[in-house]
């Protein structure tokens, strides 16, 4: 059983419990140990940076040091947490100034670091540790064809990562199709939901979240996944209110990629935080227990434009 | 014996006393031992420097001479020439860089000074071990070997031909004509490539002089300018070309059909024996193998069959040639940029994003639609265009550098468009890049006759997701117009990505066949890229065209004929002298251990049985030094790389070194 | 002779030092801002901020909006032919504006972001609910009662936390923030 420290940020103790439940549910069924990091703290996300870098990378830093004190590389299911703990990292490996400031700084709380661990995301630990492969052996319940867009979102994939493939990556459609499910094409699965702009431009948070789901609507997406706390609120929790502003009416079910996962592996909604949906994902749920249906009808609606 | 060595140290202009103090170094040498005189000069090439050397040769009777200057690639021959010209033979002659080495390196004055003195003091010391020696002059092979039957090959070929000397032209493909036999028109003054092209391809296949391999590469290359063997692999055609009349019967017969993805660049379709393009030199037609049904299925031949001259031979074997040249031309061309690279530009993915090449062929006459610019659909002819320029070029997550012809091909492209179709035709540019003859006028017209909007901005990316009406069933592509400062959703019928040109993705391995250099980009490295542009490193062995760098089609011409010039000039010279750089057996010290035999790159090491010790063939020696590096009991010498010359050089090196540390106290 | 930096060695100098390539390399080709999913929202482009910062602009460009509207996608990162770190020219700028209090009217960006870090220093973890003054000052009431809506909506999915959570070494936290900005106001108000 590979072991990890897990380190679930901020989002996942209250407004993504969904998130965090359907991960450990889905690390136990595929025989990770997710070990939670003691006393973790917040990662600064974006908001930081534009306040203070060092001090970014110092609440970073301190969570790295607790996963190195377990001597497991680092996993979080959160894209924003991941980003600031991935190139801090690689921030703090290529810049021993720097690792000699933060440390003297985490001594305070009996702490060091010294770069020996990775930091991956949850994503990443499924389809590279685990495999896409393995996980379709360990699929108990084929999620039939259920139309599922793959949101990547921004910060799983970017910046660049040495060579990695960051317009067009495929293992996100791996996983859905290893789930028994069809994983929808779409243009806009990279591109930015908005959803770090929430409260301070809203009008264009709202914007790019509607392009986002317009397009994989028109794409025939039933569901879609994502990877990421914030993405998930801002395209759920907001659909209302974009609805409004656009004349739209969106109702498509935002859900974890986890939930789904979790589903193919046999475990029970409720075991997966299902019922704290905004927007109702029980079409979903129906589809995937009525084995007739082969083929999705897509809750395809085009935006009123009048 | 003691030597009186004479220490000339340049100028350069400011290039060199900009930085080293000239005077102090000039005074400091001229007091180290067996230097009978220290001078310094502005420009120590220039005809009074070498007077000077010449004259204190002459009259202080100098034995040795260290010139400190540039590099010796530079000005070693210059002084050479002076000392022997002064009576003294030219390898008693050593050359100390301080401006490549030092100046050009460093702008700090007194570690500039320093390392100076230590190369100095190093040339000094070397000198004093110099022998005299002779060059080693050997006969010039007239015949030459052209590598790439491109325009450049071509060129090359028939002007080594004309000029009476024997070429041997080898192509990897069935056909000569190289990517320009692809192309429709050409910039500026858009004549039909065909027509200027296919003359000089049928007079390549027909000269008595030149001796087409094509279907063929070349294995290996053995020897040294004037002398060099090579191995060609001629593949299997599978057609025999005695018999064969070129009538094309077995083409017309053959039922099987396969995608072009060389000449037709993917957008036509050819047979399983083909002749690439009508006007194809030689007309002899090739076999795919892997695609042919006899081959793959074990029954069909339908060629064989038909052929009226019973040419066609199932059973024929790739066959390795080998003849004997003097020179060689690597004319070996270019590959198109993969646009599968740039994902956002959706090439591969959405059906009417072209590449360059497939544009050439879409509106060739000959092409697979007979010239007509329409859509993938077969039919519908855009009513708008976006032509990208600088894909895959000038861009650090691709290749850096400026593909040289995506702007005046982008133009060419407007204007064919609008010629045919009458669409709207955008360009998108980063900058509008027209420097050599009358290409700036081409620009010129397509701006005032054609009404092609230029949009300058380098496109982010090419999506079919609407979003705005109007966008549907479109490409869209998006980009900042950047003189208007505005994002841009231009929705078009067609995208052509102007994609820079490449290397040949096995440019580094045919590089280290022929013994030459590649730049980190992979293209072949000239010997100076302003004063030497078609020579290499390696003597007789010269590059020209695209595979250089990129360039048009008349600077590749140009430099075909270019590098044609260069050998024709050693050929006539018949012989050429050759550094007496070789490596020699002492056969007291050699135990005969046989380790030094298969080491020799150049098999010029023997071992006599009766005497039991190894031997080197001065003829074939090229004084690498594998063997001296190789040897267990030390008993190969270098001639000019003595153990003696190397040893005090770094002694002098080290005296200086060593003396500076000892005068400051750490 | 006047050996103060220029505004555009400032900015090239704070990038630097935080590891961003300089923005020298800059070819106004506009990738960045063809790519840009919030440039309609911006009042000059990605592209345009750059010519501006390189025209010693320092005025405009603290008077722009468009880096408060940066939503740290990375997509211009990754598409730049000069590699140039545009993101972080974007952190840059925030942080240039904040230290000199200079930033345009009626942005709430600045405010959220010191909001935020308080937020984080107080318990070491962040709290949705603090940030919701921010709307009413921004958005106004129908903007507050939306938000109040989508609130209530998570409330009673059980998603919004009641209490601010807080880390047990809260102490240690503080002490080790402390090392990185010792004199911090933020750290005091925290405390």
């Amino acid at each position: 059983m590979k072991a990890y420290a897990y380190f679930p940020g901020c989002s996942l103790e209250k407004m993504a419990l969904s998130y965090h439940q359907s991960a450990l549910e889905c690390a136990r069924r595929l025989d990770l140990e997710f070990q939670e990091l003691d006393d973790w703290n917040c990662c600064g996300t974006t908001a930081y940076f534009a306040i203070d870098q060092l001090l970014s990378y110092t609440l970073s830093a301190r969570n790295l040091a607790l996963a190195e004190k377990k001597k497991l590389d680092m996993v979080t299911p959160c894209a924003g947490c991941y980003k600031n703990a991935y190139f801090t990292n690689v921030t703090l490996k290529r810049d021993a100034d720097l690792a000699e400031h933060i440390n003297e700084a985490l001594k305070e709380d009996d702490l060091h670091y010294a770069g020996t661990n990775q930091v991956y995301h949850l994503l990443e630990v499924f389809c590279n540790d685990v495999g896409v492969q393995e996980i379709k052996k360990r699929v108990t319940q084929s999620l039939n064809s259920l139309r599922v867009a793959p949101y990547y979102g921004c910060q799983i994939v970017r910046p660049r990562k040495d060579h990695e493939e960051v317009e067009n990556p495929r293992y996100f459609e791996d996983l859905i199709a290893a789930t028994g499910a069809t994983p929808v094409e779409y243009q806009l699965k990279m591109r930015c939901c908005g959803g770090s702009l929430l409260i301070t431009s809203r009008k264009a948070a709202f914007s790019m979240a509607r392009n986002l789901l317009q397009n994989a609507m028109d794409n025939g997406a039933a569901v879609i996944a994502t990877a990421c706390p914030m993405c998930q609120v801002n395209l759920e929790c907001y659909q209302q209110q974009i609805n409004q502003e656009f004349g739209a009416r969106f109702s498509v079910p935002i859900l974890y990629f986890t939930q789904l996962l979790g589903l193919a592996l046999g475990a029970s909604p409720k075991e997966l935080g299902f019922g704290s949906e905004l927007v109702s994902a029980s079409a979903v749920l129906a589809q995937i227990r009525n084995k007739e249906t082969s083929t999705t009808q897509s809750p395809y609606i085009r935006h009123a434009t009048s | 014996m003691s030597e009186k060595v004479g220490v000339y140290i340049c100028h350069c202009g400011a290039n060199i006393a900009g930085v080293v103090d000239v005077a102090a170094l000039s005074h400091w040498a001229g007091e180290l031992p067996d230097v009978a005189v220290a001078r310094d000069y502005k420009f120590m090439c220039s005809s009074l420097g070498q007077e000077l050397i010449e004259k204190d040769i002459q009259e202080l009777g100098l034995t040795r001479v260290v010139v400190a200057a540039c590099s010796p690639h530079l000005h070693e021959a210059t002084f050479r020439n002076c000392c022997k010209r002064a009576g003294l033979n030219p390898y008693l002659f050593e050359m100390a860089s301080i401006r490549e080495q030092v100046s050009w390196v460093t702008a700090n004055k007194t570690v500039a000074l320093e390392k100076s003195k230590a190369l100095i003091s190093g040339a000094v010391h070397r000198v004093i071990h110099n022998q005299a020696l002779e060059p080693i002059i050997v006969d010039i092979n007239p015949n030459v070997l052209v590598v790439g039957g491109g325009i450049t090959g071509i060129q090359a070929a028939l002007e080594i031909a004309d000029a009476g000397y024997h070429v041997y032209l080898v192509e990897r493909e069935p056909s000569i004509g190289g990517h320009m036999a692809q192309f429709d028109k050409t910039f500026p003054t858009l004549d039909c490539s065909a027509c200027i092209l296919t003359p000089k391809m049928f007079s390549a296949g027909t000269h008595p002089n030149i001796t087409l391999l094509t279907w063929s590469e070349v294995e290996k290359v053995d020897g040294y300018v004037g002398n060099f063997t090579v191995k060609v692999r001629q593949k299997a055609r599978k057609v025999n070309t005695e018999l064969c009349t070129g009538c094309g019967i077995c083409e017309q017969k053959c039922p099987k059909k396969v995608i072009d993805t060389v000449f037709e660049a993917g957008m036509g379709l050819r047979k399983a024996v083909y002749t690439p393009f009508p006007q194809a030199v030689p007309k002899y037609p090739v076999m795919d193998v892997q695609n042919c049904t006899f081959f793959q299925k074990g029954t069909c031949k339908a060629c064989e069959k038909f052929c009226p001259t019973g040419a066609i031979d199932f059973k024929q074997e790739d066959k390795v040639v080998s003849f004997d040249v003097g020179n060689i031309i690597l004319a070996t061309g270019w590959d198109l940029f993969d646009c599968r690279r740039i994902p956002q530009y959706g090439y591969g993915r959405l059906a009417n994003v072209y590449n360059s090449l497939e544009f050439e062929r879409l509106s060739n006459a000959a092409g697979p639609t007979g010239g007509k610019v329409i859509l993938r659909d077969g039919v519908t002819v855009p009513q708008s265009v976006g032509i990208i320029h600088c894909v895959g070029s000038r861009d650090k997550n691709y290749n850096p550098y400026c593909s040289a012809i995506c702007c005046m091909q982008s133009l060419k492209f407007a204007h064919l468009v609008k010629e045919k179709t009458g669409a709207q035709v955008y360009n998108f540019y980063i900058d509008i890049r027209t420097p050599l003859k009358a290409y700036d006028e081409f620009y010129q017209h397509i701006l005032e006759t054609d009404e092609t909007r230029f949009v300058r901005g380098k496109v982010a990316e090419v999506t079919d997701a609407a979003r705005l009406p109007g966008e549907e069933g479109k490409l869209i592509i998006q980009v900042e117009d950047t003189l208007i400062g505005k994002q841009r959703r231009i929705p078009v019928d067609m995208v052509i990505l102007s994609a820079g040109l490449e290397p040949r993705h096995d440019a580094k391995e045919v590089a280290k066949l022929f013994g030459i250099g590649c730049s980190a980009d992979q293209w072949f490295i000239e010997r100076h890229p302003k004063l030497d542009p078609v020579a290499t490193m390696t003597e007789g062995v010269f590059v020209a065209g695209v595979c250089q760098g990129p360039k048009d089609i008349p600077l590749s011409v140009t430099q075909g004929a270019a590098a044609a010039a260069r050998v024709i000039g050693l050929v006539n010279r018949k012989q050429v002298s050759l550094e007496p750089v070789r490596a020699s057996v002492n056969a007291e010290q050699c135990s005969g251990c046989r380790i030094c035999n298969n080491q020799c790159p150049f098999n010029a090491i023997s071992f006599l049985v009766d005497k039991g010790v190894s031997e080197i063939n001065p003829a074939l020696c090229q004084g690498c030094g594998t063997c001296v590096a190789a040897c267990p009991a030390g008993a190969i010498t270098g001639s000019h790389y003595t153990n003696a010359q190397i040893l005090s050089q770094i002694e002098g090196i080290l005296e200086v070194e060593l003396g500076q540390r000892e005068a400051v106290p750490a | 002779m006047d050996t103060r930096p220029t505004f555009y060695q400032e900015i090239t100098n704070m990038m630097y030092a935080t590891h961003g390539d300089p923005i020298s390399t800059c070819i106004q080709c506009g990738t960045c801002s063809g790519t840009c999913p919030v440039v309609e929202f911006m009042d000059h482009t990605p592209r345009d901020l750059i010519g501006m910062i390189r025209a010693d602009l320092k005025d405009e460009v603290l008077a722009s909006n468009t880096y408060w509207y940066c939503a740290s996608c990375f997509h211009c990162n990754v598409r730049c032919p000069a590699h140039i770190d545009i993101a972080d020219l974007m952190y840059t700028l925030k942080r240039y504006s904040i230290w000199k209090n200079q930033y345009p009217e009626g942005l709430i960006g600045p405010t959220f972001a010191e909001t935020f870090v308080k937020m984080i220093l107080s318990g070491g973890r962040s709290y949705e609910p603090v940030l919701a003054p921010a709307y009413i000052f921004n958005y106004g009431l129908q903007g507050f009662l939306n938000e109040a809506l989508t609130a209530t909506g998570l409330l009673l999915k059980g998603r919004i936390p009641v209490l601010p959570p807080r880390i047990k070494r809260l102490d240690n936290f503080r002490r080790m923030v402390g090392h990185i900005i010792p004199a911090s106001n933020l750290v005091g108000e925290a405390k």
